[in-house]
């Protein structure tokens, strides 16, 4: 009870400039677009702020994706997402044919009982980006910016994601699945900003060129003035400079004067740099390599909520992840299937066929000692709507009742379970010290269509935790 | 001079290092006060290009059987595995082949022939200063080159240059990535020609590479900051000395360096690992060998590069473990006997580069490096 009052996540109370979220973090600031009767915009905690139906559900698009061999999802004012129950893989991930049939059929669900329609009743009518698609069973269904809106099933909450992530998870890449994205307004930013999803935060970044560079604010700066005049200062920090016109969207924003007529962009009372050293990533975002100065700041127009007390972060040979108490290094399982309605198989109320044939070769037990749990320790409880105690049938890889016969309690980030990974004997492969990664990437395609990541927290080398 | 020494110097001078450098050495010998690069003793180079050593022709004809290679890749091995019968599940073929790439088995005899290189050349390097009976013979006439590891892999598409798909991603993984970005810095420089004591350090850098107006050519001069933070597992010392303008180090009981592909953190681990290098003042051209450790080149393989690539240049993951391990030639597993690491190169390209290290930390510290054991430690 005391976490759903925490998690009344649509709270976004003015407080100086700025909203709240849950846990009285600062909220994003968003565009007040026109919305359908019923819609209404969630302050969610790991993507910000989302649209939601009626009953706060987090609405999603599924954007069509070319994928290794063909396509798959929505094309604009389209739905693919059926009734029908698909038996077959699709044949999209080379260089496998298709026709294979698919696993656990008996309980496999069809995309729109994982997905629900955002269904539109007789009387609604278009407004603004809101648009309305007609199905191939003739019911309407609302569509955003063209792209036709879901639900995900295994949502409980207003505020629940559990469904996808506007995180950059590679969109150009043939080898990721056609993901599903909440949709949300955009950021209220000038011109010239956007706000990316990342593990830590929706970082603010520049939009001007395709680089998006991380945006940083200086401890020693005032609401008026930059302490960054030097030579030595300005051969390291770039001022993000306002065109002449330019004027702040709302009270977050303002413009700080460096010298006469040269204006230079402020954010919650912090003028605003870009670092020369930052390294981007194949046009997903910068390097975070700025931060690491000291009294300098990468800004997050929110950020998530901690992670529990008993996880930490750890440094290792490709960045920091996230460690259990003993420095073992944390992984996230992440799959959706080949059939054309690419649905997901990595929650635990998923057929989990796919992830025990990687993590164990099918054997269940193989798999535990593989990748082993991270059990949470009496008495730890849910710190947050992303990071949970949940029970486990450890064998099934399900959720199991609490208190059922053999059920474990386990942490989950997103309804997922979190896993180590002791690998097989030695001399295997296994994480054997602190700081090893060595299951990062495991799985198809580099672990992209179904395999294991590590829970990146900073990854200034290729960007996955942005 | 030990042993040791002679015997990687009379490869080096009489092997493709020497052949590499002999159409771009200087002309003459310098003096160190006289190359600008060499400052304070010190001397920088960064990785442009590394590849696994071996010898090709382009028919394949002298090296691989029949002139053949291997044609047994995972969609042909599919086909005769799991005909269609309309009836096929994802668990038991889909998924089946991919497990047998997860779990792959040595034991098992394959079904499928794998064609492995039976030539007489390779490139590489004499590990052991011994010239044995698996051995190569260098392309330039130097015989005890040790290399096991393109006995293996030397007839796989996937790893001929330049057409297999392993180099070319090679090459993309270190122009567009820096998690692989290796550094190597020479201090106690005081001949870039003779010098009978020098240190080679090796760090991870941070900074982007810099290549000409074709894209294609790294320029050097550039400045490349040591990664401190994360790259501390990379920073590793050896000794070596510089004869007639070639760097040859002693071996070390092991060494590992980062590699990438497909962007995923991995490495390579060698066993007795050393650098041989023909060195300029602007670059360094050689090799980086030692016996390399056979679960973490496969498991880096198997991670990196998904069936599909791998179908690409016809590796089938299973066939090629068990090939990997029945040619692995060094370091026995004490309580099974079975060889545990296969000998190898890589060949390795660097231009010069000014390394910067962090202002707080003069020198990032080292890596507990020992000395390579003795010979009967890693023969079987």
């Amino acid at each position: 009870m005391r976490l759903q009052m925490l998690l009344v996540t649509a709270a976004l109370m003015p407080f100086g400039w700025q909203s709240l979220a849950a846990g009285g973090r600062p909220a994003e600031d968003y565009v007040h677009v026109p919305m359908p009767p019923g819609v209404q915009v969630i302050n969610t905690e790991l993507e910000g702020n989302v649209f939601a139906d009626a009953s706060g559900h987090t609405l999603y698009d599924w954007p069509l994706k070319p994928m290794r061999v063909g396509e798959a999802g929505d094309p604009a004012n389209k739905s693919n997402c059926t009734n029908q129950v698909l038996r077959e893989e699709g044949g999209h991930m080379s260089p496998y044919p298709p026709g294979l049939l698919l696993p656990d059929l008996d309980t496999r669900p069809s995309c729109t009982q994982m997905w629900p329609p955002m269904l539109a009743d007789k009387d609604a009518k278009p407004v603004g980006d809101w648009t309305i698609v007609v199905r191939d069973d003739g019911i309407r269904q609302w569509a955003y910016a063209q792209q036709p809106l879901y639900t995900f099933k295994y949502d409980r909450l207003p505020g629940d994601t559990i469904g996808g992530t506007k995180r950059d998870m590679k969109p150009g890449v043939s080898a990721r699945p056609a993901v599903r994205n909440p949709v949300g307004p955009p950021p209220n930013t000038p011109t010239g900003f956007d706000v990316l999803s990342t593990v830590n935060g929706r970082l603010l970044v520049g939009a001007n060129t395709a680089l998006r560079p991380a945006i940083y604010t200086y401890d020693k700066d005032t609401a008026t003035k930059s302490a960054c005049t030097g030579e030595d200062c300005l051969r390291q920090w770039k001022p993000v400079l306002a065109p002449e016109l330019a004027r702040p969207t709302s009270k977050e924003w303002s413009l700080v004067e460096r010298s006469p007529g040269v204006r230079q962009w402020a954010f919650r009372g912090k003028p605003l740099y870009t670092h020369i050293a930052d390294m981007p990533f194949r046009g997903h975002g910068m390097s975070l390599d700025g931060s690491d100065t000291p009294g300098w700041r990468a800004v997050y127009t929110q950020t998530t909520p901690e992670i529990p007390s008993e996880l930490k972060r750890q440094a290792t040979i490709g960045g920091d992840t996230l460690a259990d108490a003993r420095g073992r290094t944390i992984y996230l399982y992440f799959c959706q299937d080949d059939a054309n309605d690419q649905l997901n198989c990595d929650h635990p109320e998923t057929s989990q066929a796919i992830r025990l044939a990687l993590c164990g070769a099918g054997d269940p037990a193989r798999c535990l000692r593989r990748f082993p749990l991270v059990l949470a320790s009496v008495g730890a409880q849910s710190t947050s709507r992303a990071w949970n105690v949940r029970e486990i049938d450890p064998m099934t890889g399900r959720f199991a009742a609490p208190g059922a016969k053999g059920a474990v309690r386990v942490w989950t980030y997103r309804d997922r379970p979190l896993y180590t990974f002791d690998g097989d004997p030695p001399p295997k492969i296994g994480d054997r010290e602190p700081g090893d990664v060595e299951a990062d990437g495991l799985g198809e395609w580099h672990g992209q269509r179904d395999g294991y990541t590590a829970f990146w927290l900073r990854d200034d080398f290729y960007g996955r935790n942005n | 001079m030990t042993r040791t020494s002679k015997l990687v110097l009379r490869t080096l001078t009489a092997g493709a290092v020497l052949a590499a450098a002999a159409t771009s050495a200087p002309s003459s010998t310098r003096a160190a006060d006289a190359i600008p690069q060499l400052r304070n003793g010190s001397i920088g180079y960064i990785i442009t290009n590394l590849h696994w050593a071996g010898y090709k022709t382009p028919d394949a004809k002298a090296e691989c059987p029949d002139g053949k290679v291997n044609p047994w890749g995972p969609r042909e091995q599919f086909k005769v595995m799991y005909p269609d019968d309309g009836k096929r599940t994802v668990m038991d073929t889909h998924f089946a082949f991919e497990i047998s790439s997860w779990y792959p088995d040595a034991e098992t005899p394959d079904r499928f022939p794998f064609y492995e290189a039976k030539g007489k050349y390779s490139t590489g390097l004499n590990l052991d200063g011994k010239v044995g009976p698996n051995d190569f013979t260098s392309p330039d006439g130097e015989p005890g080159i040790d290399n096991q590891l393109f006995r293996t892999i030397g007839c796989v598409e996937n790893y001929r240059p330049p057409e297999g798909t392993t180099t070319f991603y090679a090459d993309k993984a270190i122009m567009e990535e820096r998690y692989n970005r290796m550094l190597i810095e020479l201090t106690g420089v005081d001949s870039l020609e003779n010098d009978n004591d020098v240190t080679v350090t090796m760090y991870r850098g941070l900074d982007e590479l810099v290549a000409d107006a074709t894209g294609e050519r790294y320029v050097s001069g550039t400045t490349m900051r040591v990664d401190a933070r994360w790259g501390k597992k990379f920073v590793q010392t050896f000794k070596g000395k510089i004869v007639g303008g070639a760097l040859i180090t002693e071996p070390v009981a092991f060494g590992q360096i980062p590699w990438s592909s497909f962007s995923l953190p991995t490495v390579q681990k060698f066993h007795d690992m050393r650098f041989q290098l023909r060195l300029r003042p602007d670059s360094a051209v050689g090799y980086i060998g030692g016996y390399v450790d056979v679960e973490t080149w496969y498991w880096q393989t198997m991670k990196s590069e998904s069936t599909h690539h791998q179908s690409n240049g016809q590796t089938t993951l299973n066939s090629l473990y068990k090939v990997l391990r029945k040619n692995a030639d060094a370091y026995p597993d004490p309580a099974t006997g079975r060889n545990t690491a296969i000998s190898g190169s890589l060949e390795a390209k660097f231009v010069q580069a000014f390394i910067v290290h962090p202002p707080t930390d003069n020198k990032v510290a080292s890596a507990q490096v020992t000395a390579a054991p003795s010979q009967e430690r890693r023969e079987r």
